[in-house]
């Protein structure tokens, strides 16, 4: 019986009815609600996110291989390219395709196939190693790394070396393990002519195997040289092998632009090789620099410090200094010592190092022209002023000293600067008055960067502005006129030295003259651009003519620059380093020429000759320490190279004119009187040998070329010129002595530098032939002389 | 033989002869073809590269294909058999499915016949068939499950049952009116299968038997007290498992962000996504896959869908997930319209099984559950489980065919 009041847990049409109910929540939930999450979530990753996933999909599931771009050419100014790109091969080894491509399952045991795979690796080292050397022990290592598909060996291998391993590749079925693919090498024919401008190419942090840029043209115009990279990409399984079903795609390589540069690799090969003459002749200790303009436009013609590097092999060290240093570091701490390397990093650096744009020097008497353009500007003072120097000048309670102890005594404002003298230009200094002269620095540009199209430039290290222009910067007014106590680079200085003769326009300097692409269209193309005028066309011509006077008189502090037949002017300088206690001097000259119509301006400065003895202001070989005697010959020499390299035709004084190269008649069978006219009328002198009344024989022979006024030598009768004469050694002659001694031998003298007949200071600096050396009569013999009168410039 | 008239025939064996859903079939039938085609697409990758190293298809690109069409002949043949069997006969025939595949599944340590898969032992191989027999037990479950729960009346005396004079009784009396001790027998029953289950560390299988499980007993009625009771517990002891065990908080933590081991745990996930998500809404046509080419491990087992999605799109995809739907429902549906609670029981209890296992496998291979290896059915390559599968849904239809026509108007 039931009980009555408990009603019944479950009766047949509740219990259906839950049934039926719990079904249908079943198929509602589990038939429609559940896949709704699911198709959120499809739509999240398919619709919202899909080309995040593309992507990721296309990183994974496509080798792109890179087709280098041809990088732009690197021309200087007349189209000789500098920097160029060639094809060379990276050859990469994949640890993992080699790995993959023995296939484990075709052994019977672990050991046959352990065997086989070992086999395959010993094949591909040896190869190589073969081929190329790699170091064995090394590739071991890399070849195990089965977890990498990607190991570079080589990186620039070129076509013949890419042959071989092609062929090894081919014959030994390696393709699984070795690839070839093609990359651009860069080269640089010059080797280091130019390496701090044209910079070179390294790898970095984010360029991964490819090389950019790292300095110079090629790191400031990396993104216009590089182009755009090209791509083949192609489809590879989850083993990094190309896909069956593959398919690939091509992206055509953008190739870079050309840059063409106002550089001119032989004017900078000439300041090159000047640089080293001199650091070579005059015991230069910290190197040298230069730099070469023109100075109508800014365009750097040449721009060099030592010491340098070469592009194509930008990491070693090739100054014999430098070379030098390490190996001494080498022999005291070994190579492997942290020492070493740090010292190897250092010469690096060193090497990399531009100073005419990243380093500052204390420009010195080179900067007198400036201050005397701005008393000239400013009309305080004029040509006709008087100064007198007494050795000294005392400012704020303090003797400055001229170089000159015993002082200059009265001299003309053009005296003054050719003197050199401190104690004029204080004077000057103190007349045009800080504010001013602070006024003209800026105007000079002195108090920023130039603006050249290169990295790294520094900026100049002036005194503090409102020191300079208080109470208390008389003494900083008074060195800054003769450019002491203050530093700039050299571009700056060159800069503002451009301003001084080209008649007043202060003009960026610049390296890139334009950039143009494949076919030949110009993309940029660099107008003169100037900053400023700074002073009046007549303030510029002043200074030219005194600046002539420099170099042109005798007793000029820059005569030494001087060349026959070019009107070359200039200023000396030999600046203390004042932030050194070493003694050690500057001695700079800057130069240009044609005075009426300069077509280049020249810095040169070499940084330290050695003295002979601590207090000594002489080299060993016995030359003064001054710019005027350091750097002025070294000048004139590197502007006449420049002058005659671009054409400019020389202008000779009556004088000069007898020394011009002239041309050899025949006057061989002639009767001696008939002969001796017609070399008079050309403007030789002539000896006889031997007796008759025929010239046998002449030296030198019909069609030479020898310097004007030379004495020539008729042979008559039996008599013949000797096969070989020896040439005689004429250090210390005058150019008087120098050329009676090689006509002396049949030989003729082309006298260069400063040729003064009169001139008793004036003797030989160099000759091109050895004392010594056997040549036929006849010989040129190209003889420089210089003035041996101590120049103080300071 | 000839075929017996109908008037020869038992009502019983008249209803067994009545015709099978139609609708329902042509689900399974498109089903099974689209699966086909997708393990064609999904292993030629991994067939020609000859990845398993369980397997050797000597570079045949079709060899994982062929096997599965094998299986798929067998298992619509063996559906179609079993749908001709009267239904009834599966109430004690659960008893033998059950106790077989408990004996199966205890065969798996056996030296000779066990086999291992994945690091587990699970597969037991007899002659030339491998099979894992965790497949049969969930069959064997539902069965034994539904036979037993159909008998649910309702009109239970408990007063008559039991004795109230002494104490065990009244305490008898009184968890049965909880309906406690009604369910004891299937609770030792899936504690004894679930064990060993667990002991072949086959979680998903697990997880999958309990949800069937769950599923029968919720639609027989049992009070909805228990299940919340169950689902408290369950999720208490998941929740300690994900907070307690590194393992498992490792997994979690991928699951979260794949990227923080992409090399690791987090690599399949990771490529996973990238298979569906550069598929696309319309994707990259059939057989256009590159995520097969040896980047997505398990392209053609548990990860199929993933290619689905990458070959087909969005749309794809979402049309496959349509017919796992309609097929769901339409299951359901046949178990509403079943002849007696045993059918409707029988149906809710297969339907939910492919249900959950179709949730859990989408939900793992787009990322929006954590990864547990659940196959996706008709799709993920699996011969015998493909087999059993279809034979499955030939208990559906046989249950299909002993529906009562619609009266016509």
């Amino acid at each position: 019986m039931q009980d009555p009041n408990r009603k019944p847990r479950r009766s047949e049409g509740k219990n259906n009815r839950s049934l039926f109910r719990r079904t249908i929540f079943l198929m509602a939930v589990l038939g429609v609600g559940m896949f709704l999450p699911l198709a959120a979530q499809l739509y999240q990753l398919q619709i919202v996110e899909q080309e995040d996933w593309e992507k990721r999909a296309a990183t994974q599931q496509t080798k792109s291989v890179s087709v280098a771009a041809n990088r732009g050419t690197i021309y200087d100014r007349e189209g000789r390219a500098m920097a160029m790109s060639a094809t060379v091969y990276k050859l990469i080894l994949s640890p993992m395709g080699l790995y993959g491509s023995v296939d484990k399952k075709k052994y019977e045991s672990t050991t046959a196939y352990e065997q086989a795979l070992y086999d395959l690796r010993k094949t591909v080292v040896d190869g190589i190693v073969d081929l190329f050397g790699y170091d064995e022990e090394r590739l071991w290592k890399r070849v195990e790394r089965i977890d990498s598909g990607y190991e570079v060996l080589y990186f620039e291998l070129e076509e013949e070396d890419a042959e071989k391993a092609r062929a090894f590749i081919s014959e030994k079925k390696l393709a699984a393990a070795l690839q070839l693919t093609p990359s651009s090498k860069r080269y640089y024919p010059f080797s280091s002519i130019g390496s701090h401008i044209l910079g070179y190419m390294s790898q970095n942090k984010t360029s991964g195997d490819n090389k950019v840029g790292a300095q110079g043209i090629e790191a400031l115009y990396e993104d216009m040289l590089s182009g755009e990279l090209g791509r083949v990409v192609t489809s590879k399984n989850g083993w990094g092998m190309e896909m069956p079903s593959g398919y690939d795609m091509y992206f055509d390589a953008q190739d870079g632009y050309d840059v063409r540069l106002t550089l001119d690799e032989r004017i900078q090969a000439m300041l090159e090789q000047t640089l080293a003459e001199g650091i070579a002749t005059y015991d230069i200790q910290k190197g040298a620099f230069g730099l070469a303009i023109d100075p109508k436009t800014g365009a750097v013609l040449a721009m060099a410090s030592t010491p340098d590097f070469d592009p194509n092999h930008y990491d070693q060290i090739i100054n014999e200094e430098l070379k030098r240093e390490l190996e001494a570091v080498a022999e005291e701490k070994g190579k492997d010592s942290e020492e070493y390397g740090a010292a190897v990093s250092a010469a690096r650096n060193k090497q990399w190092r531009n100073r005419t744009v990243s380093d500052l020097y204390e420009p010195g008497s080179v900067f007198k022209p400036i201050t005397v353009s701005m008393g000239l500007e400013e009309g305080i003072i004029s040509l006709e002023d008087h100064y007198y120097c007494g050795g000294s000048k005392t400012v704020g309670g303090w003797p400055i000293g001229c170089h000159k102890k015993t002082g200059h005594g009265d001299q003309t404002l053009t005296q003054a600067v050719m003197n050199s003298c401190n104690v004029a230009l204080m004077d000057i200094g103190e007349k045009i008055g800080a504010e001013t002269f602070w006024s003209y620095l800026e105007d000079y540009g002195l108090t920023e960067t130039t603006g050249i199209d290169l990295n790294g430039e520094e900026n100049s290290y002036l005194w503090d502005e409102d020191t300079f222009k208080g109470i208390y910067g008389a003494s900083s007014l008074a060195t800054g006129s003769f450019g002491q106590t203050f530093k700039v680079t050299p571009i700056q200085m060159i800069t503002a030295f451009a301003a001084v003769i080209n008649g007043g326009h202060l003009l960026q300097p610049y390296l890139v003259q334009s950039v143009t692409d494949q076919e030949g269209n110009t993309a940029f193309y660099h107008e003169t651009q100037e900053v400023r005028q700074v002073i009046s066309e007549s303030t510029s011509d002043k200074v030219r003519d005194i600046l002539e006077q420099v170099v042109g008189t005798p007793k000029g502090s820059g005569h030494n620059a001087s060349q026959i037949g070019y009107r070359i002017g200039g200023k000396t300088g030999t600046s203390e380093k004042r932030d050194e206690d070493t003694g050690d001097v500057m001695c700079s000259f800057m130069g240009f020429a044609p005075v009426d119509d300069p077509q280049v301006l020249v810095l040169l400065v070499y940084d330290s000759p050695k003295r002979s003895a601590p207090q000594s202001n002489n080299i060993a070989s016995g030359t003064y320490i001054s710019g005027g005697n350091i750097a002025a010959p070294m000048a004139g020499k590197l502007i006449a190279g420049i002058l005659d390299y671009m054409g400019v035709e020389r202008q000779y004084s009556a004088d000069e004119l007898s020394g011009v190269d002239t041309m050899m008649p025949r006057v061989v069978s002639m009767e001696l009187t008939v002969a001796k006219g017609q070399l008079q009328n050309q403007g030789f002198e002539c000896r006889t040998v031997g007796t008759g009344n025929i010239v046998t024989h002449q030296v030198p022979a019909a069609g030479a070329y020898i310097p004007g006024g030379s004495e020539v030598v008729l042979y008559l009768g039996e008599e013949a010129p000797p096969e070989q004469v020896e040439v005689p050694d004429l250090a210390g002659l005058s150019p008087a002595a120098a050329k009676g001694r090689l006509e002396d031998q049949g030989l003729f003298m082309k006298a260069s530098g400063v040729v003064d007949y009169t001139d008793p200071n004036v003797v030989m600096a160099a000759q091109t032939l050895d004392p010594g050396t056997m040549v036929s009569p006849g010989t040129v013999v190209e003889v420089r002389f210089v003035s041996s009168i101590e120049y103080g410039d300071q | 033989m000839r075929k017996k008239a109908k008037r020869d025939l038992t009502i019983e064996q008249q209803l067994a002869g009545g015709p099978i859903d139609l609708p329902f079939l042509a689900l399974v039938m498109l089903l099974t073809a689209v699966g086909l085609i997708m393990v064609l697409s999904a292993s030629y990758a991994s067939a020609m590269y000859d990845l398993d190293p369980d397997v050797i298809t000597k570079g045949d690109p079709l060899y994982y294909f062929k096997r599965q069409f094998g299986f798929a002949v067998l298992g619509v043949i063996a559906m179609f058999i079993i749908s001709k069997i009267d239904y009834q006969h599966f109430r004690w025939m659960s008893v033998f499915v059950l106790g077989a595949s408990i004996v199966l599944m205890l065969l798996v340590f056996v030296p000779y016949f066990g086999r291992s898969g994945g690091g587990a032992l699970r597969w037991v191989k007899i002659g030339p068939i491998r099979f894992q027999p965790s497949e049969i037990a969930k069959v064997g479950v539902i069965l034994f499950f539904a036979a037993g729960l159909s008998k649910r009346t309702g009109q239970v005396n408990l007063d008559r049952r039991w004795s109230k004079r002494t104490l065990t009784g009244r305490m008898a009396a009184r968890l049965d009116r909880v309906g406690l001790l009604e369910l004891v027998p299937y609770g030792a029953v899936l504690a004894v299968v679930l064990g060993i289950i667990a002991m072949q560390h086959h979680m998903s299988a697990m997880v999958l038997i309990v949800v069937a499980a769950a599923s029968v007993l919720f639609v027989s009625g049992v009070s909805l007290g228990w299940f919340a009771l169950g689902g408290a517990l369950v999720s208490g002891v998941l929740v300690w498992i994900i907070t307690q065990t590194e393992y498992m908080t490792a997994r979690i933590t991928i699951w979260r962000d794949p990227f923080s081991d992409p090399k690791g745990g987090g690599f399949q996930p990771i490529q996973s996504k990238i298979a569906i998500g550069s598929g696309g809404l319309l994707g990259t046509g059939l057989g256009n896959s590159r995520q097969k080419y040896l980047f997505l491990p398990e392209e053609h087992n548990d990860y199929i869908f993933a290619i689905v999605c990458e070959e087909m799109g969005m749309v794809g995809a979402c049309v496959v997930m349509a017919l796992f739907a309609l097929l769901i429902i339409r299951g359901y549906w046949l178990a509403l319209h079943a002849r007696d609670r045993f059918g409707t029981l029988l149906i809710v209890g297969v339907t939910s099984l492919t249900a959950f296992q179709t949730f859990f496998n989408i939900g793992v291979v787009t990322g929006f559950l954590p990864p547990t290896g659940i196959s996706l059915p008709f799709f993920s390559y699996g011969g015998t489980a493909l087999a059993i599968q279809l034979a499955e849904m030939g208990m559906v239809l046989s249950v299909s065919r002993q529906i009562a026509a619609p009266k016509a108007e």
